[in-house]
C-alpha cells in the first residue's frame, strides 16, 4: 500500500526539480483557496510550540534540519527548505497545513501519521521562529468532535465494512454527510490503511472493502480504526475490535531458547557442552588434589 | 650408578642461579620503575576513561586486545614443549619443559589482566560473572583462560616438587622462612618409589589434559573474532590459524628466554648448542605451517574480492596497513624461515635475533588481525571526525600496553630466581638413564 511506483517517483522528481529550480514559492504547491485560508483552532504559544518541537524533531528534522540553522539534508533533490526561511514563513497557516496533509514528491503526507492537533502544533513550532507572525485563530470549536459517534459493522457475505457517522446534538441526531472517512487496521507500529479513503453518503454511511488475508492476533482479533474528517465537526478517530482476521501465532524471537537470548534461555546443547567442560575440569582438579594428598601422606610416614 | 660427584655438580650448577645478585637487583629495580610509570598511565586512564586512548565507537579493540591475543598465543608454548613434544618422546626438549611452563604461566596469567585494561569501567568486571551469558564466547574465554592458568600452575608445580626439596636442603645460607616454604611446598617428598609413581602419573595426566585446554583457550580466543560476521574475521579456519600462530610466537619467546638464561645463569652445558639448533628447526616447522595458514586466510578472500572483503584486503595489501602487513609477513615469517634453514643461523646469537623479529612480528600480526577489520564496518561511517575512522594509539595507551610485557618479565625473573629453571631431579634421572 505504501509502495511508490518508481516511474511516478521519477516523473514527480523531475517535475519537482524543474519547479524548484525556477521558483521556490508557494505557488508551486497549488493550494486550493479554501484550504489556504484555513486557520488553527490551537493557539500558537510557548506550550504548543514546545510540544510541536518534539514532534518536529521526530518527524521533520531528518530532512529539514533545525529551523534557522540551515542544516537541511542537502543530498535530496530538490533540497528541503529551512522552515524558518522567508520562503516558508510567508506561506499561510492553511498552506502549511495543506502541505503537511498532502506531502509531495519525496515529502510524505503526515495526515495519517500525526493527528490534526499534532499537525497544528508542528506549525506552532515553525511559527515560533518568525517574530513578525501574528496568529489568526479559527473559530472552529474542537470540542464539537466529541459529539460524533461512529458505528462500524462487518458483513461477512459481501466482505464489506460499513462505517456510519452521526453527531448527537442536543437537538437530535445529525447525519454527517460528505465527511471524509479513512479506515485503518492497527499494527504493532502505526496503522495500515484499508481500501481508499471514502466520503459518507447522504445516510452518513461509508463502505470499505475488507481484505480477508489480514493477519490478526492469536484469536483472529483485529482493531479497525475509522478516522473521520468533517468540515463542521473536525477530526476524530474511533476504534472497534472485530474477530475477522486470520489468527496468527508467531512467537517472538526471544521466546524460544536461542544464542541471542538471555542466559536462562540458552540453548540446551550449549548448557550441556559448557557444563560438561567445566565439570570435567573440576573432576580432574579433584583427581590431582586427592593424589597430591596421598603423595603427602606417603612422605609423612 | 651415577657418581655422587656428578650429581652434586648438576645440583650446584642448577641451583647457582638462586641467589640475590647485584645485577638481579638492578634489573628488578629497572623493571619495577618502568612498571610504576606504566601503571601511572593506567591510573590516568582509569580516572579519565578510555577517551585517553585511540579507541572509539568504531575501533573499540586496539592495542590492548591485540596484546591480549598475543599473550594467550605465547602462553601456548607450555603445551607444545611439555605436552606435545614430551608425550611424543622427544627427549631433547626435556630441559626446556620448565622454562616453557614459566613462560606459559606468566603470559596466561597476565593475559587476563590485559583484558581489564581494555575495559572502560573495570569496577564492573564482576558483572561479567554475575550476568554473563554462556552463549557468548567472551564467557567461554574467561572460563578457559582461568582453567589454563590453574592447569599451567599445577603443570609447573607438580614436576617441581622434588626440586623444592633439593632447594630446601642444598641452598646455602637460605633464610629460615624460605627454607620452611620450600619444605612445605615439597609435600614430604622422600624419593620413594611410590611417590615417584604418583608424580609420574600426575605429570603425564596433566600433559594429556593440558592439550585440549590449550587448544580450547586459543580457539575460543579466535572465536571472539570468527563468531562475528565482520570482514577479515568471518573465517572458518580462524581456530587452527590462531593455534599455529601461537606456536610461532611461543617458540620465539622460548628462544629469547633460553638465550638469556644460558648467558646470565651460566647454563651453557645444559642449554646446549644442539638444543638451540633443534629449537631453531622447530621454529622453521611451526613458521611454515603458519605461513601456509596465512596464504589460505588471505588468498581465498583476495581471489574472490567480495564487496566488503575487498575494502579490507585492499587496505592490507596496498592501502593504509600495507607497510605493516607486508613487514610482518616478510620480516616476521618469510625471512626467518629462509634464514633458519642454514645451520649457522641456528647458533644462539643469530637465533636470538631472528626469534626477536618473529616475536615482535607476532605482536604486530595480532594488531593486523584486530585493528583493520574494526576500521571496516558494514554500515558506512558518516559524519564523524577523522580520529574516529582511523585508529591512532595514544602515548598513554602505548605505556599501558607496555605494562603487561614488563609484568611478564617480572614474573619470569622472579620465578627463575626462586626455582631452578631446569629440573634438577629430571636432569639427574636422564643422566642415570644414559649411564645404565
Amino acid at each position: 500500500m505504501f509502495r511508490i511506483n518508481i516511474s511516478t517517483k521519477i516523473v514527480s522528481l523531475f517535475i519537482f526539480s524543474a519547479l524548484f529550480s525556477i521558483n521556490l514559492s508557494a505557488a508551486s504547491w497549488d493550494v486550493p483557496a479554501d484550504k489556504k485560508s484555513k486557520n488553527s483552532f490551537i493557539k500558537f504559544n510557548d506550550a504548543s510550540a514546545k510540544e510541536g518541537e518534539v514532534l518536529y524533531n521526530k518527524n521533520c528534522a531528518s530532512c529539514h534540519g533545525n529551523p534557522s540553522k540551515g542544516n537541511v539534508l542537502k543530498s535530496l533533490k530538490p533540497t528541503p527548505p529551512d522552515l524558518a526561511s522567508d520562503g516558508t514563513q510567508k506561506l499561510t497557516d492553511g498552506e502549511l497545513f495543506y502541505i503537511l496533509n498532502t506531502g509531495r514528491g519525496l515529502m510524505p503526507s503526515f495526515k495519517n501519521v500525526l493527528s490534526e492537533n499534532e499537525r497544528w502544533k508542528v506549525i506552532a513550532y515553525m511559527r515560533s521562529f518568525n517574530k513578525k507572525y501574528v496568529q489568526v485563530l479559527s473559530n472552529t470549536d474542537p470540542s464539537k468532535s466529541e459529539l460524533v459517534k461512529v458505528n462500524m459493522q462487518y458483513d461477512a457475505k459481501s466482505n464489506i465494512v460499513t462505517v456510519k457517522v452521526v453527531a448527537k446534538e442536543k437537538t437530535g441526531t445529525v447525519v454527517l454527510k460528505d465527511a471524509e472517512v479513512i479506515l485503518f487496521a492497527k499494527r504493532y507500529f502505526g496503522k495500515l490503511q484499508l481500501d481508499k479513503s471514502m466520503r459518507t453518503n447522504n445516510e452518513g454511511l461509508a463502505y470499505f472493502q475488507y481484505s480477508k488475508d489480514l493477519p490478526g492476533d492469536k484469536a483472529g482479533n483485529v482493531e479497525l480504526i475509522a478516522k473521520i474528517n468533517d468540515e463542521a465537526y473536525g477530526e476524530l478517530e474511533s476504534t472497534t475490535k472485530f474477530k475477522i482476521a486470520v489468527p496468527t501465532d508467531k512467537p517472538s524471537l526471544t521466546e524460544k531458547r536461542a544464542i541471542w537470548n538471555v542466559l536462562v534461555k540458552a540453548p540446551i546443547w550449549l548448557i550441556i557442552t559448557y557444563s560438561f567442560g567445566v565439570l570435567v575440569f573440576l573432576g580432574f582438579l579433584l583427581y590431582l588434589v586427592l593424589n597430591l594428598l596421598s603423595f603427602w601422606k606417603i612422605g609423612k610416614i | 650408578m651415577l657418581e655422587q660427584s656428578k650429581k652434586d655438580k648438576v645440583t650446584s650448577d642448577l641451583l647457582a642461579s638462586i641467589r640475590l645478585t647485584n645485577s638481579f637487583k638492578a634489573w628488578m629495580a629497572f623493571l619495577s620503575i618502568s612498571l610504576i610509570v606504566c601503571l601511572g598511565a593506567y591510573v590516568y586512564q582509569l580516572n579519565e576513561g578510555l577517551v585517553v586512548t585511540g579507541l572509539g565507537d568504531y575501533v573499540s579493540w586496539g592495542m590492548y586486545i591485540s596484546t591480549f591475543v598475543f599473550f594467550v598465543a605465547t602462553s601456548l608454548i607450555g603445551m607444545l614443549i611439555s605436552a606435545v613434544l614430551g608425550l611424543s618422546g622427544q627427549k631433547w626438549a626435556a630441559p626446556l619443559a620448565r622454562i616453557a611452563e614459566i613462560i606459559a604461566l606468566a603470559f596466561a596469567a597476565v593475559a587476563g589482566l590485559v583484558i581489564i585494561t581494555d575495559m572502560g569501567r573495570p569496577d564492573r568486571l564482576l558483572n561479567v560473572f554475575i550476568h554473563g551469558r554462556i552463549q557468548s564466547p567472551i564467557v567461554w574465554d574467561i572460563t578457559v583462560v582461568t582453567i589454563y592458568v590453574l592447569i599451567s600452575t599445577l603443570f609447573l608445580y607438580i614436576p617441581l616438587i622434588p626440586d623444592l626439596k633439593i632447594c630446601s636442603e642444598k641452598i646455602n645460607k637460605l633464610h629460615p622462612m624460605a627454607q620452611k616454604a620450600y619444605k612445605l611446598l615439597s609435600l614430604n617428598w622422600n624419593g620413594s618409589h611410590e611417590q615417584e609413581q604418583i608424580l609420574k602419573k600426575l605429570t603425564r595426566s596433566i600433559a594429556i589434559f593440558i592439550i585440549p585446554v590449550a587448544f580450547a583457550i586459543h580457539t575460543v580466543t579466535s572465536w571472539l573474532f570468527a563468531n562475528t560476521l565482520r570482514v577479515g574475521w568471518d573465517s572458518t579456519i580462524f581456530g587452527p590459524y590462531f593455534i599455529t600462530g601461537a606456536f610461532v610466537s611461543g617458540t620465539s619467546a622460548i628462544v629469547i628466554a633460553m638465550y638469556f638464561f644460558r648467558k646470565n645463569y651460566k647454563l651453557e652445558e645444559y642449554l646446549s648448542l644442539d638444543l638451540f639448533d633443534k629449537v631453531g628447526k622447530l621454529l622453521v616447522l611451526v613458521s611454515l605451517v603458519y605461513l601456509y595458514f596465512n596464504i589460505n586466510e588471505y588468498l581465498v578472500p583476495a581471489y574472490k574480492m567480495k564487496k566488503y572483503d575487498a575494502l579490507h584486503i585492499t587496505a592490507l595489501f596496498t592501502g593504509a596497513h600495507a607497510l605493516m602487513f607486508w613487514s610482518v609477513q616478510f620480516f616476521g615469517l618469510v625471512l626467518p624461515i629462509i634464514l633458519l634453514v642454514f645451520n649457522k643461523m641456528r647458533k644462539p646469537l643469530p637465533l636470538l635475533i631472528i626469534a626477536s623479529f618473529v616475536f615482535i612480528g607476532g605482536w604486530f600480526k595480532r594488531y593486523i588481525i584486530v585493528v583493520p577489520t574494526m576500521e571496516h564496518p558494514f554500515l558506512p561511517i558518516q559524519n564523524v571526525p577523522l580520529n574516529f575512522k582511523v585508529y591512532t594509539p595514544t602515548l598513554t595507551e602505548s605505556l599501558v600496553t607496555l605494562a603487561p610485557f614488563i609484568l611478564v618479565l617480572l614474573i619470569i625473573t622472579v620465578l627463575s630466581k626462586v626455582i631452578p629453571v631446569i629440573s634438577i631431579h629430571e636432569t639427574i634421572e636422564s643422566l642415570e638413564e644414559k649411564n645404565n
